[in-house]
């Protein structure tokens, strides 16, 4: 566990500062340290592992005062990962991501050995260890950063926006990566981060930073995004909130029902026949396995019949967002249910997933709360 | 003479080094003249090395001092040679040490600044990711800074060779050896072909040292640095 202390930080020459921030991050879990630049966010983290000290205040970790523990060593307890990652370019990526070990003193050979099979499981191929930093791509580059932080299997990691310089894509596969391999490690994790997105997704508890390196609000992401505290923070998590919300909601409970399937192999006729029988203007084809393969307009011409593929399904471990977002992009409005196997279980409409959210709510009692709260914070704010 | 002054020169010129005599292991030979400019040029890159070497690394990596470092280095580069050699003899005589220490003073500069340059120009990112690692101050220095700036470190070395090469001449200018004593007596005995072959041999040497120095600087950038002048460094958007 990691405790601030009413942590202030000043600058000499102004600059940004960070100002009584009191704060605990537990163990094993993601704190995201979310907010625009210049907010102190990057600040805050710098002090954990002493790159910078507190102007006043105290940093806790397990209970030991930061500022009395020998620096060197307490960063070697630390994993750290920088977004412009900083390999050292004289050096192998095997050689990179053993700078702790070998700093600690510990056999070369049994290091680098371990070092290849960390490669291996932040999803590198090994063959690039004998390679040097300027020949990777720049989401390669990342990935060995973020082994160079484990190499010494440190029970913290401080991370200052390690996704941020890669392309979206690799960013989030990235990201996926990185909640896969904390799932497997629970360490104990501070992560910053400008984009309220990747704080939501990857934070098991984000801290907002406001003007003036003021923390605005420590919270679960979907509270965050339920509630947040002021129109500072509303403002930051911007107008997706409440689809983003959907992210946090099971979809497992929907009300699934029965959609009407034809066999791939249906003629036209039999789609249109299946169609005027069930009152359906969409069937849903399935393979002789029971996956979806696309939706069939009931009363289409000729080979096609309209056909649109089955993009986004959704299974009980997905949320509902996930459902949502495939309900609304299939021309029936029916979110396709699927099981483990991607057989189709059933569907649900867009219509059904808004009503189910809705009765959530009203279950929370929290409408009406909500709204009251909102409001005296604002005043407060 | 149908030859005009040029081509004599050069005829002289030729017939000097093609001269088995010239080439004699004496005292006054080429090869010891060789000898002995080779030996100033080392005491001078030695001594000026262990002291511009530790001060460049340490401006370079405190950051402190630099206005120092650089006026020192623009005042050193301003310093005639041969005007601080005859003030260093007239004060104290004739002998090895003022030829020494005006060479000393004129390789200084280039090999500080250098340093200090090239331990300042290492990406920050690089020595911030060091630091937080848990690597001492030394070990930032020695294991991320210094080995990424090497390849500045050589250039130094290089540029302070090639000016201690070229003006270690003027130790014949108070009665030492080495190279300058062919342009000195040359002058001496209005003897011209002696006195070209003098600095045409400073000037082959200068070539090869440098041709030394361009295969040191390729070995002083080993795989990554080398590959990174292949493939430009991937640069992404800056930080907040």
């Amino acid at each position: 566990m990691i405790e601030f202390e009413s942590v202030t930080k000043r600058f000499p020459g102004g600059g940004v500062g960070v100002e009584d921030v009191s704060l605990t991050i537990p163990t094993g879990k993601i704190t995201v340290f979310v907010g625009p630049s210049g907010c102190g966010k990057t600040t805050s983290l710098r002090m954990i592992n002493r790159m910078l000290e507190p102007s006043s205040g105290r940093i806790l970790h397990d209970g030991q005062d930061v500022a009395k523990l020998d620096k060197a060593k307490l960063r070697r307890g630390m994993g750290y990962v920088i977004q412009q990652v900083g390999l050292l370019p004289h050096r192998t990526i095997v050689d990179n991501v053993c700078t702790v070990p070998f700093l600690l003193g510990r056999s070369k050979a049994r290091a680098r050995a371990d070092a290849v099979a960390l490669l291996e499981r932040v999803g590198l191929d090994p063959v690039i260890a004998k390679r040097y930093p300027a020949q990777l791509s720049g989401g390669q580059q990342q990935r060995v950063g973020v082994a160079r932080a484990l190499a010494a299997d440190p029970p913290v990691m401080l991370m200052d926006e390690p996704f941020s310089a890669v392309d979206p894509i690799v960013r989030e596969s990235l990201q996926d990566e990185f909640l896969r391999l904390q799932h497997d490690l629970g360490k104990t994790i501070v992560f910053v981060t400008h984009d309220v997105d990747e704080a939501v997704k990857l934070g098991d508890q984000v801290a907002v930073f406001g003007g003036g390196g003021r923390l605005v609000q420590v919270d679960a992401p979907e509270d965050l995004l339920g509630r947040p505290r002021n129109a500072f923070v509303a403002s930051l998590i911007g107008r997706d909130r409440g689809y983003r919300r959907l992210s946090f909601v099971p979809a497992r409970d929907l009300p699934s029902h029965d959609v009407v399937t034809v066999s791939t192999d249906a003629t036209t006729r039999e789609v249109h026949e299946t169609s005027e029988r069930t009152g359906k203007s969409w069937v849903l084809s399935v393979d002789s396995d029971g996956r979806p393969v696309s939706w069939l307009d009931g009363r289409g011409d000729g080979d096609d019949l309209g056909r649109v593929p089955v993009g986004n399904t959704f299974t009980d471990d997905d949320s509902c967002r996930a459902a949502l977002d495939g309900a609304l992009a299939s021309p029936a409005g029916l979110a396709v249910h699927v099981d483990a196997d991607g057989r189709v279980v059933g569907g649900v409409g867009h219509d059904e997933i808004a009503r189910y959210v809705t009765s959530l709510r009203s279950a929370e009692g929290g409408t009406a709360e909500d709204a009251g709260q909102d409001a005296a914070v604002e005043a407060d704010a | 003479m149908d030859e005009g002054e040029g081509g004599a020169l050069m005829s002289g010129l030729l017939s000097f080094l093609f001269t088995a005599q010239n080439w004699a292991l004496t005292p006054d030979g080429v090869p010891a003249r060789l000898g002995e400019h080779l030996l100033y040029t080392a005491i001078t890159l030695v001594i000026a090395f262990v002291i511009a070497f530790p001060v460049g690394l340490l401006i370079g990596h405190t950051g402190r001092g630099a206005f120092l470092a650089i006026n020192i280095g623009n005042a050193g580069r301003a310093l005639p040679t041969l005007g601080l050699l005859t003030l260093l003899v007239l004060l104290m005589a004739l002998g090895i040490l003022p030829v020494i220490i005006a060479l000393v003073i004129l390789a200084i500069p280039p090999i500080m600044t250098n340093t200090y340059a090239g331990i300042r120009s290492v990406e920050p990112d690089i020595v911030d990711a060091a630091r937080g690692m848990g690597m001492t101050e030394l070990q930032v220095l020695f294991q991320a800074e210094l080995p990424a700036a090497l390849p500045v470190i050589v250039g130094g070395l290089r540029t302070a060779t090639l000016q201690v090469v070229s003006t270690a001449t003027v130790a014949a200018y108070v009665a030492l050896g080495g190279l300058g004593r062919f342009l000195i007596d040359g002058q001496d005995q209005q003897d011209y072909p002696q006195m070209f072959a003098g600095a045409v041999l400073v000037a082959l040497l200068a070539i090869l040292l440098d041709v030394v120095f361009v295969g040191l600087r390729y070995v002083a950038a080993p795989g990554g640095l080398a590959a990174r002048r292949k493939t430009p460094t991937r640069r992404a958007a800056s930080a907040s």
